[in-house]
């Protein structure tokens, strides 16, 4: 058995992104594009609401309440004869792309968190690391709760207090991907050749630290999206008539002869979730 | 929700390599996570305390404020003493620190009873419901690992294998409405008005501990797959050891220790969730308490509540990190063996 190590050509970065997305493209599993297609579509209502649904999601429509799920109203109407579909649209918004939001803050102040820690090293580490312990050390949900209580109920808060309870997790991925790159023999030989520290940071540790960290912040958007529908199923997030997914739940509740008030919403933060989560699997297995 | 997905994702945190492996006696090591244990909880609180009282709309002053706290100015003069809200904030934090390492929480602005005594007649109704819930996740989650191994036909081994990633899904006051809607409103197996009977506090533990068992069966299976394929199981087989036996000595055994890892972040989970479930539920505890505490900006209690949690992710998490060692001969012997777990 003979092993040929063929020097791989250097391609242009432009070139093997291509290559690398056509041959994703074409290994994709099918639940996996189904999830992406899922994704896209909640994406999209969430920017362009009224491409998708005709009715409004605020004006009460007394006619037309408690209808049960049909053609007319795909997930039925609320007890003011809103068309529940549309406000589950108009909700996409302060549910998902709240999400974003979420996760972009703890992505950004964790990930700079754990960078520092574990490229800096030393007594800023240290610092760091008792830091990191002690967002750790209180739960997430109820530090989200604490926070959002100190900001002030709307669903925007909600996101950055869910966003700030997931932190420390971030910062914890980071400081590991750090090290395990700063340790290793080529950023060694990097520092040797004469590489700057910036240059070892953005030629080096970032780009290999990438691939885990993407399929966390994916994984941290599924559970940003339960956190934030459970702060507004609690209250903690804007109230009516905003129409976010875990308020349409908690309102639903009250109407025991109307369940499909309270499956309509819970069907789709469901599915949401478990297409995220299905495509962070699959960005962790490839990774 | 947050932290455990994440578990069930990276390694859970084991003991610090450098502590241990260094061939420290086991006491230095057990005193130096003692210390780290005492700081990270004084820190807690101090962090809980920045961010309720820097954070606007300081409850404090608004409540003595408020004109139908019904209060007599001579109280109100004492609360103020008390909490020192009129001094600088680094002599309130420092006088909220000293009541702290004093086992003191304060009083509640609402209720006027001590935090303490809220938390102590709340906290039988959490533990019961916490118990139930993780009894219920251990199960589930050694079942879908058993189910992951031995059932009959891929197609069922593949099908009970995504059942964690739904469970991780799923809200849990998702869980908790359905429940509610079918074995109570349709099966009347339960009646909602008395949530604390044993039918009852089953079913809110069920809502609990699904999405807890997630991660738990997720480590299990990663373990399982991982030890299936090992020589002794192998050897144990053809000697005639039945299948449950096997399953039971030689495959959960040696996954107990990531799953013993895992408890802290399974603790904190547990309070997080007590909160939405007592809330779904009816059912008085802590996370009811506290639900009470938000909506009356009762800043005591909400302070109190998040030590309590602190000291409880801290203290189970001490014993994880004491017991490993001790569990796992490999985590001792430092540069030689490393142990290796793993992980999905």
């Amino acid at each position: 058995m003979s092993i040929a190590i063929a020097p791989r050509p250097a391609q242009p970065p432009a070139r093997r992104l291509t290559a690398a997305a056509r041959s994703a493209f074409t290994t994709v599993p099918p639940s996996v594009l189904l999830s992406f297609i899922v994704v896209l579509i909640v994406l999209l209502w969430s920017l362009f609401p009224a491409l998708f649904t005709s009715y409004s999601a605020v004006t009460a429509n007394p006619a037309d309440k408690f209808l049960g799920p049909g053609a007319q109203h795909w997930l039925g109407t609320d007890d003011l004869g809103r068309d529940e579909f549309a406000r589950v649209v108009y909700g996409a918004r302060s549910s998902v792309g709240t999400a974003v939001v979420a996760v972009a803050i703890g992505l950004f102040a964790g990930g700079l968190i754990g960078l520092l820690a574990g490229f800096v090293g030393g007594w800023v580490d240290a610092v760091l690391g008792r830091l990191v312990d002690t967002l750790l050390a209180i739960p997430g949900f109820l530090l989200a709760v604490v926070v959002v209580t100190g900001l002030g109920f709307t669903t925007l808060n909600a996101a950055i207090a869910t966003g700030i309870a997931s932190v420390a997790i971030f910062a914890r991925l980071m400081r590991a991907e750090t090290l395990k790159v700063r340790h290793s023999v080529f950023v060694e030989s990097s520092y040797l050749q004469g590489g700057s520290r910036n240059y070892v940071l953005f030629r080096h540790v970032l780009p290999n630290a990438y691939r885990s960290v993407v399929a966390l912040a994916v994984l941290q958007l599924g559970s940003a999206i339960i956190v934030i529908a459970a702060l507004a199923f609690l209250g903690y997030g804007s109230p009516p008539p905003a129409s976010d997914w875990g308020l349409l739940v908690a309102a639903g509740q009250n109407d025991a002869t109307a369940p499909w008030l309270v499956y309509g919403p819970a069907i789709v933060i469901v599915i949401t979730v478990l297409s995220i989560n299905r495509i962070s699997r699959w960005l962790r297995k490839t990774s | 929700m947050t932290d455990l997905a994440i578990a069930a994702t990276t390694q859970p945190s084991a003991p610090e390599a450098g502590g241990w492996a260094r061939g420290r006696p086991y006491f230095v090591y057990a005193l130096q996570r003692l210390a780290q244990a005492v700081v990270v909880i004084l820190l807690a609180y101090v962090l809980s305390f920045v961010l309720i009282t820097i954070l606007p709309g300081n409850a404090i002053a608004t409540t003595l404020g408020n004109p139908q706290s019904g209060l007599s100015p001579a109280q109100v003069r004492n609360v103020e003493n008390y909490y020192g809200v009129t001094k600088p904030i680094i002599v309130q934090l420092w006088m909220a620190l000293s009541r702290f390492a004093r086992g003191q929480l304060g009083t509640s602005l609402v209720s006027h009873q001590t935090v303490t005594s809220l938390i102590a007649g709340a906290l039988p109704y959490t533990l019961k419901l916490a118990g139930t819930a993780l009894l219920i996740s251990l199960v589930l989650a050694a079942v879908i690992a058993y189910g992951s191994q031995y059932l009959p036909g891929k197609w069922a081994r593949s099908v009970i294998r995504s059942a964690p990633s739904l469970f991780l899904s799923v809200p849990n006051f998702i869980i908790g409405l359905l429940l509610i809607h079918y074995f109570s409103f349709q099966m009347h197996t339960f009646d909602v008005l008395n949530p604390d009977s044993p039918v009852g506090t089953f079913f809110a533990g069920l809502a609990l501990g699904i999405p807890i068992c997630a991660p738990l069966a997720e480590v299990l299976i990663a373990n399982l797959d991982h030890e299936t394929g090992q020589e002794y199981v192998l050897v144990a087989r053809s000697r005639g050891l039945t299948q449950a036996r096997l399953f039971a000595r030689h495959l959960v055994k040696p996954s107990m220790l990531p799953a013993v890892t895992m408890a802290a972040l399974i603790a904190g989970e547990l309070m997080g969730g007590a909160i939405i479930t007592e809330e779904v539920f009816g059912r008085n505890g802590i996370g009811s308490v506290m639900y009470q505490a938000v909506s009356n900006q009762d800043t005591p209690v909400l302070q109190g509540i998040v030590a309590l949690a602190a000291v409880v992710f801290v203290v189970v998490n001490l014993i994880a990190d004491l017991l490993s060692p001790l569990l796992d001969p490999r985590v001792r012997l430092g540069g030689g063996g490393r142990r290796e777990v793993a992980t999905p």
